[in-house]
């Protein structure tokens, strides 16, 4: 066991900054690219650049406060929550702990870039798998906030918010169970799952329980999560920034205005836009001249659950393989909800 | 050993100036008001709650940093987690510089250097014709039992005004708007004002209307046709689209795409990809000045300040 463990962590470095290089040597080739066909003096003035600029930070100071609150809530988890304390809390019966789940949304209605973090640490504190990702998929969407906006942007048709609030949940049930069913728990990251529970133990055996030091180790514990968190976030904000500056969207409409294509459009474009939930109604809105009703519940289920940004931050908390395979199972079961709501809407 | 520690109050300090850094840009879009070109008015409170929070971890972390070069105890004391930027692992690689670190810290620098050097511009016209405009609230005419809204308006006018029990607020405002003499599209309620007109398009016909808005146009637009718009944002610029009136000028090769202008015409009707909508006969015309914040904000509870 320990011989393995440092034999992971001799090979990590190396294999991680090959990664790394790839990723600088690729930008370095982007940016002479750019520079050999139109120069970098026209760059800095260029319209398109300007765009993916004011894109790129407005996404980032949007998303703020939320992944803020995230990182706070997960420092004081780590802080002053222990991990019996978790487990008490959270339904034996998986059916039971799935619908907690989902109504968890309800209370803490923040959206992904909040939940993550929050999600990251009750994990490693004992919360199963199942709950955790019912929630995750779910609670961007099933929460006051969310279904107040989408009441208002179709205040004709309420029964759109209603499709949208329980297309989102039976999915996120469904997903839920099967990952109870199918999955091998342990799918975080970093296998630091004991030793950190141990750490913390004996951590709280130093008994530095002052409020001066806890005030500090909040503070130490935000500052890690920000950082940990923050680069899928900005780099999540570079993608959306490009894919909204260089991809139209009229040109991903031209691709499917009717039937079950307009559901794949408008389920792409929604993980594509990766708006926050809050607001994405009013552009699905905006779009119901275009496309059927069903495809429309489509893109803001879909977008809130699996989109760019939230990837992204997924990525931060699950191994890559378990994210894939979560992406296409809700892609699945969001799709085959959409091809039963067109028959309804 | 003595080299790890100081590659650790480095990273430390790199952190606190990053978290600074982050703090002071918001602090100064909202100073200079520039924080409205990047997100709608209401979330302004939460960024500045942020900005605040961002500023106090930093004063923190500076704390760490500085406690890191004097005892190296507190890292080994309750340190553990202080170092998981680089992706939790307990060894102490993560203290050394690597081509890894460095892409982190740069991810977090490039928005402060965009951010800082690159003058805040707004894009609001940049993106109208990725879009395509908006066309609110046009298809609801069928749907639902016919109601008049209460009220103490004219029976003639209340007729005038008949829809179904959800778009109340609209016909509203419709009335109120049909009371004017000429119906003026400033910031307040440009989208609603828009919404309504489309939702009653007949009743609106001959009325005049003044707006000002920037110039674009999207294929399948007659060669006298173009657009007036302004560009609408619900949360951030993520979600901006144009909402905007078809207007119809003999002369409409005098009009620029991107150029603002103030419109004065008469209100008839159009079809615009298969809905009818309203469109401006335009009788006058003039340049306008772009004004410093160029969106316009929906407004949820329009219905109640009515």
């Amino acid at each position: 066991m320990f011989l393995s463990n440092t034999a992971i962590q001799k090979d990590t470095p190396t294999k991680s900054n090959r990664h790394y290089l790839f990723l600088i040597s690729l930008v370095i080739i982007l940016l002479l690219y750019i520079s050999s066909t139109v120069g970098f003096g026209s760059i800095w003035t260029s319209s398109k650049l300007q765009l993916f600029k004011m894109m790129f930070i407005s996404v980032i100071i949007e998303a703020m406060p939320f992944i803020l609150v995230g990182v706070f809530v997960s420092a004081l988890l780590q802080v002053f929550v222990t991990d019996q304390m978790i487990r008490k809390f959270i339904p034996k019966n998986p059916i039971l702990g799935i619908i907690a789940a989902s109504v968890l949304g309800i209370i803490f209605p923040i959206c992904e870039c909040g939940m993550v973090p929050a999600i990251r640490k009750l994990i490693k504190k004992g919360m199963p798998l199942y709950v955790a990702t019912t929630f995750i998929l779910v609670g961007p969407i099933l929460n006051p906030i969310v279904f107040l906006s989408t009441i208002t942007a179709f205040r004709n048709q309420p029964i759109v918010a209603f499709s949208r609030m329980g297309l989102a949940f039976s999915v996120a049930l469904i997903v839920g169970l099967i990952v109870y069913q199918f999955v091998n728990s342990n799918q975080l990251r970093e296998e630091v799952h004991s030793s950190h529970s141990e750490h913390h133990h004996s951590h709280d055996d130093h008994s530095h329980n002052t409020v001066k030091n806890r005030v500090i180790e909040v503070m130490g514990h935000s500052v890690s999560e920000f950082f940990d968190m923050g680069k899928y976030l900005v780099f999540g904000s570079i993608i959306v920034g490009l894919l909204q500056v260089f991809v139209s969207q009229n040109s991903l409409i031209e691709l499917g205005k009717n039937g079950s294509a307009s559901n794949l459009v408008m389920m792409g474009l929604g993980s594509i836009l990766s708006l926050c939930s809050t607001s994405d109604a009013f552009v699905a809105q905006s779009l119901q001249t275009i496309f059927p009703k069903s495809s429309l519940v489509g893109f803001m289920v879909f977008g809130p659950m699996i989109n760019i940004k939230g990837i992204l931050m997924m990525l931060a908390v699950f191994r890559s393989r378990f994210v894939i395979i979560l992406s296409i199972f809700v892609f699945i079961f969001v799709f085959i909800g959409t091809l039963v709501l067109q028959s309804f809407l | 050993m003595i080299k790890n520690i100081r590659a650790t109050s480095i990273h430390h300090f790199i952190k606190a100036t990053i978290l600074l850094g982050f703090s002071l840009y918001i602090l100064q879009l909202t100073i200079t008001g520039d924080i409205l070109q990047f997100i709608v008015p209401q979330l302004v409170i939460y960024v500045k709650i942020a900005m605040t929070f961002l500023m106090i971890v930093s004063v923190f972390q500076y704390y760490i940093a500085i406690l890191s070069l004097k005892k190296t105890v507190i890292i080994c004391e309750c340190g553990h987690d202080h170092d998981h930027v680089f992706g939790h692992d307990h060894s102490h690689h993560s203290d050394k510089f690597t081509l890894k670190t460095g892409f982190i810290y740069g991810l977090f620098l490039l928005p402060l250097l965009l951010g800082f050097l690159l003058p805040n511009q707004s894009v609001a016209n940049a993106l109208a014709s990725n879009r395509g405009m908006n066309l609110i609230g046009v298809t609801s005419h069928n749907q639902g039992a016919k109601v008049e809204v209460d009220g103490n308006e004219d029976p003639a006018l209340r007729k005038l005004f008949t829809t179904n029990v959800y778009d109340k607020d609209y016909a509203k405002l419709g009335m109120m708007l049909y009371k004017q003499d000429v119906i003026e599209m400033k910031d307040k309620w440009f989208i609603e004002k828009l919404q309504s007109m489309n939702m009653f398009v007949n009743n609106f016909q001959e009325k005049e209307i003044k707006i000002t808005g920037f110039i674009y146009r999207e294929s399948g637009l007659a060669s006298d046709q173009f657009i007036i718009a302004r560009m609408g944002m619900t949360h951030c610029i993520a979600d901006i689209s144009p909402f905007g009136i078809v207007a119809e000028a003999a002369n409409s090769n005098e009009f620029p795409n991107n150029a603002w202008v103030t419109i004065t015409g008469k209100i008839g009707k159009t079809t615009y990809k298969g809905q009818p909508v309203i469109k401006i006969e335009v009788e006058k015309s003039e340049q306008a000045k772009a004004p410093k914040v160029q969106y316009v904000y929906p407004d949820w509870e329009f219905g109640s300040k009515l």
